[in-house]
Order: structure tokens, then sequence, then C-alpha cells
């Protein structure tokens, strides 16, 4: 199933970002905007998401071939 | 004056979305299965997004989630961390699904498990055990609207009312529209949210905090204890926790009933990888309610029941018929979730057990609009006469569901595991979970117990594969997508 796709190594991004980082950004102080830092970086997760799995599908020969399919 | 007005738009936009939901259905086949319970594997790319969010994004993860920030905090950040890993686990599994499903014309999780181990018996015992499983949250979307019908008309309508409402405009449309119908509906839903989360997101903030800066400022002084792990309380939800259930969610939600009859609509498998790339940006818009239930935590402080913290404090500053909106969003938020639960458990029950002998087959449309009506009138009825029992159940509900991993992706995957080894692993698994959850173990030292009891339940199966593995025809498995590709 992943024989061929290393670009779907970017799907475990969301895990890092949300989970990963948690011992480091379970802290309300550096204040982001105003926001304590863990609610700022779970913000930061969020937006970075799509683009993880949008990295993900750039590099995966089977997004490729089937680019064109559209609807 | 105020009920009335609040009443009346409530009403306005509940008929709105039944007569959409019947208008779809029009000039399309009235009777084949596939039509109704995956959308004839017809949906493009914005359609399943519209659907998707409005299954995934109920009322609870509106309501629900104000609510958690009001009495915990952070820890309800849970919620959008494994929603995010599963739109990126769903880019390999949705497709995966979607092209077995295809080939093999079967319509969700039920039936795939009948047809890799050509065993209706299994198929049919996945169809109860799936069907255990989800009708607590057909209650939790009854109870989650018939609370908003009563803030929104201010208490004019009670709850016992309020809960029928919910089964009949739900019913109403799903019986004859099925999927699509839930998606047209869907499109109003998705709508109205955006757009009142907005408006609340400005009003909110100014009304009670004169801005967002003193907003922060205050919560932060005040509310500290709420925004690190594990948060307020004595709640045992720290990292661990967090971590597990985001793993254990995340991956489940990827095989869940209804994101899998939203990914087999998908018209191809590029639709559902493109969706998992823009599902993502709808989870923005939760950390609106999240927010709001840290605010709402100071200004509308002691609520008996959290959930309505986000309503209470709207209903101090919006106008009737901008609360009427509101509560428009919060009613569609409860019934499209609650259809697509419905639907797919009428679609097990037509497809894996009702339907599955050869007299009946053709006769699989009406039995799972059947089972979907009385799927809903069941839970009605638990809901006015014995409410507890969903309410105790839904606590095991998702960890329970998460046992069905390895018999729905792991055995298309795996050539050498038998039908034994995976009815084996599927019971511990439900067994071992049930008992921690029940006897008040769950977290366990902090972990989630449906992760433990998936662990067993990965245990056996690897152990009775190991005595006694299968050989598996090749056409029962997945195929991988590179060979997809060639054809």
């Amino acid at each position: 199933m992943f024989r061929g796709r290393a670009s779907l190594w970017w799907l475990l991004g969301p895990a890092v970002l949300y989970l990963g980082a948690l011992p480091f950004v379970n802290r309300i102080h550096p204040l982001v905007l105003g926001m304590p830092f863990l609610m700022f970086w779970m913000l930061v997760s969020t937006v970075a998401t799509p683009l993880f799995i949008w990295l993900a599908a750039r590099g995966d020969p089977v997004w490729r071939a089937n680019r064109k399919q559209r609807q | 004056m105020n009920a009335a007005v609040s009443i009346g738009i409530l009403a306005a936009f509940l008929v709105l979305a039944v007569a959409l939901g019947l208008y779809s259905a029009r000039g399309r086949d009235r009777k084949a299965l596939t039509e109704w319970s995956v959308g004839g594997r017809s949906f493009g790319t914005l359609f399943v997004w519209v659907l998707m969010a409005g299954e995934t994004y109920t009322s609870f993860s509106f309501l629900g989630a104000a609510g958690w920030s009001y009495d915990k905090g952070v820890p309800i950040f849970y919620l959008v961390a494994y929603l995010a890993i599963g739109f990126a686990v769903g880019y390999v599994v949705g497709p995966l699904l979607w092209t077995y499903a295809h080939r093999n014309g079967l319509h969700n999780i039920s039936d795939i498990v009948a047809h890799r181990f050509a065993s209706p018996a299994l198929g049919a015992g996945i169809a109860v055990l799936a069907t255990v499983f989800l009708l607590p949250y057909i209650q939790v979307q009854i109870t989650g609207m018939g609370v908003v019908v009563a803030e929104v008309s201010y208490g004019a309508i009670g709850l016992g009312l309020a809960y029928f409402l919910a089964f009949l405009i739900t019913e109403a449309f799903l019986v004859v529209s099925g999927l699509r119908g839930s998606a047209w509906v869907s499109v109003l839903k998705d709508l109205l949210v955006v757009v009142l989360m907005v408006v609340i997101f400005v009003i909110v903030p100014l009304h009670f905090f004169d801005g967002y800066g003193q907003m922060f400022a205050t919560i932060t002084e005040h509310r500290a204890q709420w925004l690190t792990l594990p948060g307020h309380g004595d709640t045992g939800l720290g990292i661990g926790w967090f971590v597990s259930t985001s793993v254990l969610n995340g991956v489940v939600i990827a095989i869940f009933p209804t994101t899998v009859a939203g990914s087999l609509a998908a018209a191809n498998p590029q639709v559902v990888r493109r969706n998992a790339i823009f599902m993502p940006f709808y989870q923005i818009l939760l950390f609106i309610p999240i927010l709001l239930g840290f605010a709402a935590s100071l200004a509308v402080p002691g609520l008996g029941n959290s959930d309505l913290s986000l309503f209470r404090m709207a209903a101090e500053v919006l106008p009737s018929w901008l609360l009427g909106l509101l509560g428009v969003a919060g009613t569609l938020s409860a019934i499209v979730p609650m259809a697509v639960f419905m639907l797919v458990i009428g679609t097990m029950w037509a497809r894996s057990i009702l339907g599955a002998h050869p007299r009946t087959a053709n006769r699989q449309r009406p039995l799972a609009q059947l089972v979907a009506f009385l799927a809903g009138a069941i839970a009605l009825l638990l809901t006015y006469i014995w409410p507890n029992a969903l309410v105790r159940l839904s606590v095991v509900s998702y960890e329970g569901l998460a046992q069905l991993l390895p018999a729905v992706l792991l055995a298309l995957l795996w050539r050498r595991m038998s039908a034994t080894a995976t009815v084996s692993g599927l019971t511990v698994g439900v067994v071992f979970t049930c008992v921690l959850v029940f006897t008040g173990n769950d977290p366990v030292a902090g972990i989630n117990a449906g992760l433990l009891g998936l662990a067993a339940n990965l245990l056996v199966v690897l152990a009775v594969t190991a005595i006694r593995p299968a050989n598996t025809p090749p056409e029962l498995l997945a195929q991988p997508e590179s060979v997809t590709l060639k054809q």
C-alpha cells in the first residue's frame, strides 16, 4: 500500500504537531497575540494540517496519476 | 413576543430543510439501495466536503466543545487533534475502502467484513455490534436538538415535544432521500454555522469584555488552571490521555460507519483524497466555541448544564431573530448527523441481516428505510422512558467501535488473518474495554481504555493467526492502489 509512496510520511505531520510537541507547548506563556501559548500552538497545528496532507499528496504517485480526474 | 419571532424563524428554516432534503430525491433512482445509502457513488469534491462537515461537526462539536472548555478547559482540543489525525489517516484509508467497496458493490463496514471473510454471519454480527454502539449517538443528537429548541423558544417548547420534533424532522427527509438528502440539508447547515459562528465571535467579546485583548487577559488571569493540560478539576485528562485518545480516535474515525458512508459516496477515490486536504480547514471554526466556552465561564458562571454556556451568552446579546437563526444552526447540526447515523444502521441491517438472504435481496432499499426509521424511533423511546441507558452506553461507544479496526481495515491488507482470529480479537477487545469503562477505569493510568482494548484485540488476532493462519484468495483483499492505477 505504501510502496513507492515515500511522501506519505508527511501524513505524520499533524500527529507530531498536536501530540509530539505537547510536552514543550503545554504552557500559558509566552502569550501570542494575547492567546495562551497552548491555544496558539493548537491553532498553528490546525492551520498546518491541510498543508501537510497537501505535501503528502503532491509527492504521491497515486495522486499525480489521478490528478486530471475532476469532479 | 421574542419567543414568537425566534420560533417562527426556527419553524420556517426547518420546513425549508425538510423541503430541500425531499427535493434532492427528485429524478433520482427510487429502487436502488446504492442511491439511498451512498448517494449512487456520484458525489464530487464539494458535496463530499459539505456532507462530511455536516456529519463530523455535530451539535456536540459546537455546544459540547463550549461546555468542555467551560468545565474542564484545554482537554477539549483532543477533538481538533483527533479529527486532524483522522483526515491524514483518511487520505490513505478512504480511497482504499472506496476502491474495495466499489469493486465489490459494498455499502458499509458490515458488508465489507462479510465479503472479506465470505461470511454473512460475521457481517451480521458486525452490523448488530455497530448498531448497539451507534444508537447512543442518535440519542445524543435528539437531546442536543431538544435543548437547543427549548432554549431558543425561551422555554415555550418543552423538552419532550422538542425531542419528538427532532425525530420527526429528521426521518421526514431521510427515509425518502437518504444520503443525498443529508448532504443537501448540510449545505444549509454549513452556511448558517459559518456565518453565525463569526457573528458570535465578533459580538460576544465586545459585549462582555470590551474586546479580544481584554477577554484574553481576563481568561489568562482568572482561568489559568483551564489553559494547560490536564485542565480544571480532577479530570485525569493529562498528556497521556490526550495523546492516546487522539491517536485512537484519529484512526477509528477513518473506519467509522458514517465516515465510510461519506467516502463511498464519492464519485472516485481522488475526490476522497482531495477531501482529506480540504476538510481540515473547517476545524478553524471549532476554535470559536472553545474560546467562548472559556469566556462563558467568566461571563455566565455556575451553569448547571455547561453545554448551554454558548447559548446563554448569546441569548443575552443577540436579538431574538438572530437567536432564532442560531437555533436553526444548532438544530441542523443535530439533524444532519442524526440522519446519517440512522442511515448507516439501516444500510448495515439491509445489507448484512434482513436483506442478506437471496429471497429478500431485491428488497434491500425498503428494508434499509424501515430500519432507519425504527432506529430513530427506538432511540426516541429510550430517550423518554430510559434516558440513562443510552447515556451510559455512549461512554463506551467510540472505544467499542474502535475494536472493529482489525476486522474492517487490517483484514483487507493481511492475507493470513482468519475469521476465527477476527472474532476472537473482537470479543476480547470489546469485553476488555467494557469492563475497564464500566468499572470506572477509563482512563487507566492516564491511557485511553479503548486503546488498551485494541492492543488486547490485536494481540489475540496475532496469536490466533500465528497458530492457524488463513490463506485468503487475493481477490478478497484490498488491491494496492499502484495496481489499481495500471488498469
